[in-house]
């Protein structure tokens, strides 16, 4: 067997020992879901077809997607968990729209600490077949939410702030546009009845239907918001505060300790979501692992630590962490805690090439 | 392969004013077999075959270099394919065709004049209403970048083949994302673009394919067609 057969073998029994149910979700799946899901901006990475009636399907993209359905649809509550490896479809600005990725899935398990875990093990596991000691990178969507909850601010502008962490220049964009708030001497606003009523007439004039999309008291009341914030600024201090605290980025123990010390400065409560990431620093034990304030996917059902390998090229070979929002967005009808990620096994093979 | 060859959209005013702007610098295009021919010509240059093709083909055919200059709007580069801009390079603007692809909300959206607010809006649009918002374009692939760069990622795109500024009222969408030249069909429709809602200022334009092979030879066919244009190929 060749070097290369030989650690795919080992991968597929990485899998396979995961104590988990393998999945093997269809290649052929409904797009509609993961529009849903993930919007535009993972929709234009799929490979689209149309059946005969129009509806739209795409080629596997993911697994995660199908997993987590399929489990939610057989009754959901019992801890799971499912271990996949197999291809996945996506456009890519380079290298071929079909690649292979492995991964784990572990659903509604009792202790969400130690799950985690698991998933770190599974991909330094794979990781360590293809002879790579990985540099893991540590972001903390728990630890800023804590922090904004508690941060000095209107309480409008937190899911403003929150919706935009992740994408870095749109917040840099926020926030520098809080930071510039003039102090604009307001006229006088008409009250609410009379906004609504003239907002209504507008949409009825240009025929727009009043209960299908945005509602005349929906717009009234964000004109209203939107005006009370311009008027109630964030604090410069709370702009300073976020500033610092994203700016966060280098070894994950001199990391931890700035932000512990950016916490007591203001007065913030953060121990718990910062001894979360420590937990699992044992675990890691010698690996380089680095924590980024400001790194989060942009999708908003992940909460918890959320994880990146890379390998020495810098590519991302394993991604990952929690999200414990996820299986509500799908339908479940309770928060139900889910951690996992997958491995980028093309690009593993990339490693040992030759 | 031997000669250049030229794409001029096959009917309508954009057909006069490309070979307008050909006659103004000296170059007659002439079409022999008349409306219905689809192969014409270039008098003095038997090198330069010219071929009438609807303006999105011949954005698509410079983008895959199966054509080597075309006249075609900025708007069907960059909608054609991600990788559109890049594989074209832009010789001319022509100065006419002009049109903006713009963002474009209901007048009676009072509180949202830009695309920050739209953030906002979008990002609380599904818990309230139980769907992402709804944008209808036929410009997908620049609603998606220019949305992406703006940090909005929750909503979908309806694909609208014509009267795109009439969706908001008939259901369809919530907003729009459209072509327009004075806004006044938009504002006809109860549309207003927002302040920062021109995400492409497009005009037709003298395009040469960066696809195409071209061997040396060719490639000072290309230079000397172009040179008698007033331009050069910028590659």
């Amino acid at each position: 067997m060749t070097n290369a057969a030989f650690r795919r073998t080992q991968l597929d029994a990485l899998v396979e020992a995961q104590g988990a149910t393998r999945a093997t979700p269809p290649l052929l799946l409904s797009a509609d879901p993961y529009f849903d899901l993930a919007g535009e901006e993972f929709g234009r990475r799929l490979l689209l077809t149309t059946d005969v009636t129009g509806a739209e399907y795409c080629l596997r993209p993911d697994f995660t997607l199908p997993i987590v359905t399929a489990y939610i649809a057989d009754g959901v509550g019992e801890p799971a968990a499912f271990s996949y490896m197999g291809p996945i479809f996506r456009q890519r600005d380079t290298g071929p729209a079909e690649f292979d990725q492995a991964g784990v899935e572990l659903l509604a398990q009792p202790d969400g600490d130690v799950a985690l875990d698991q998933v770190l093990t599974f991909a330094r596991a794979a990781l360590s077949i293809f002879g790579v000691a990985p540099d893991i990178r540590l972001g903390g969507v728990g630890l800023f939410e804590a922090l904004l909850v508690q941060a000095d601010m209107p309480d409008a502008w937190r899911p403003r702030i929150r919706n935009r962490f992740g994408h870095t220049e749109a917040l840099d964009r926020l926030l520098t546009r809080l930071e510039a708030a003039p102090d604009v001497i307001r006229e006088q606003q008409p009250g609410r009845d009379t906004l609504v009523e003239s907002v209504t007439e507008q949409m009825v004039a240009s025929g727009l239907s009043l209960s299908e999309g945005r509602t005349p008291d929906e717009i009234a009341d964000r004109y209203l918001e939107q005006q009370a914030l311009d008027a109630a600024h964030v604090p410069a201090a709370t702009l300073k505060l976020l500033r610092d605290y994203l700016a966060i980025s280098g070894p994950v123990l001199q990391a931890l300790t700035q932000v512990e010390a950016l916490a007591s400065r203001h007065r913030l409560m953060l121990g718990a979501p910062i001894r979360a990431i420590r937990r699992h620093l044992n675990g890691l034990g010698e690996t380089r692992v680095s924590f980024d304030a400001s790194f989060s996917p942009r999708l908003d059902y992940y909460t918890g630590i959320v994880f990146e390998m890379t390998g020495p090229n810098g590519d991302v070979l394993a991604s990952g962490g929690q999200y414990d929002r996820l299986l509500e967005r799908l339908g479940a009808k309770a928060p139900i805690a889910a951690s996992g990620c997958s491995v980028w096994v093309d690009r593993l093979e990339a490693e040992v090439a030759p | 392969m031997n000669g250049i060859t030229l794409a001029v959209p096959s009917k309508g005013r954009l057909e006069e004013l490309t070979r307008e702007w050909f006659a103004s610098k000296g170059l007659t295009i002439t079409r022999p077999g008349g409306a219905r021919s689809y192969l014409g010509a270039v008098e003095g240059m038997p090198e330069v075959t010219v071929r009438f093709y609807p303006a999105s083909e011949i954005a698509r055919e410079l983008i895959r270099g199966s054509i080597d200059i075309g006249v075609t709007g900025l708007d069907l580069i960059h909608e054609t394919s991600e990788s559109g801009p890049a594989s074209v390079s832009i010789a001319s603007k022509l100065g006419f065709g002009k049109a903006d692809c713009v963002v474009a909300v209901p007048e009676a959206w009072i509180d949202v004049t830009h695309m920050h607010d739209l953030a906002d809006v979008a990002s609380d649009f599904r818990s309230r209403h139980g769907r992402w918002m709804r944008i209808a374009t036929k410009y997908i692939t620049v609603t998606r970048q220019h949305f992406a760069k703006a940090g909005i990622a929750e909503y979908r795109t309806v694909e609208s083949l014509g009267a795109t500024e009439a969706a908001p009222a008939s259901g369809v969408a919530d907003i729009v994302v459209d072509i327009t030249t004075t806004g006044s069909t938009l504002a006809a429709n109860g549309l207003r673009v927002l302040e920062d809602g021109v995400m492409l200022r497009s005009e037709a334009c003298l395009i040469v394919s960066r696809m195409a092979s071209f061997a040396p030879e060719r490639k000072a066919q290309l230079d000397a067609v172009l040179a008698r244009l007033g331009t050069v190929a910028g590659f």
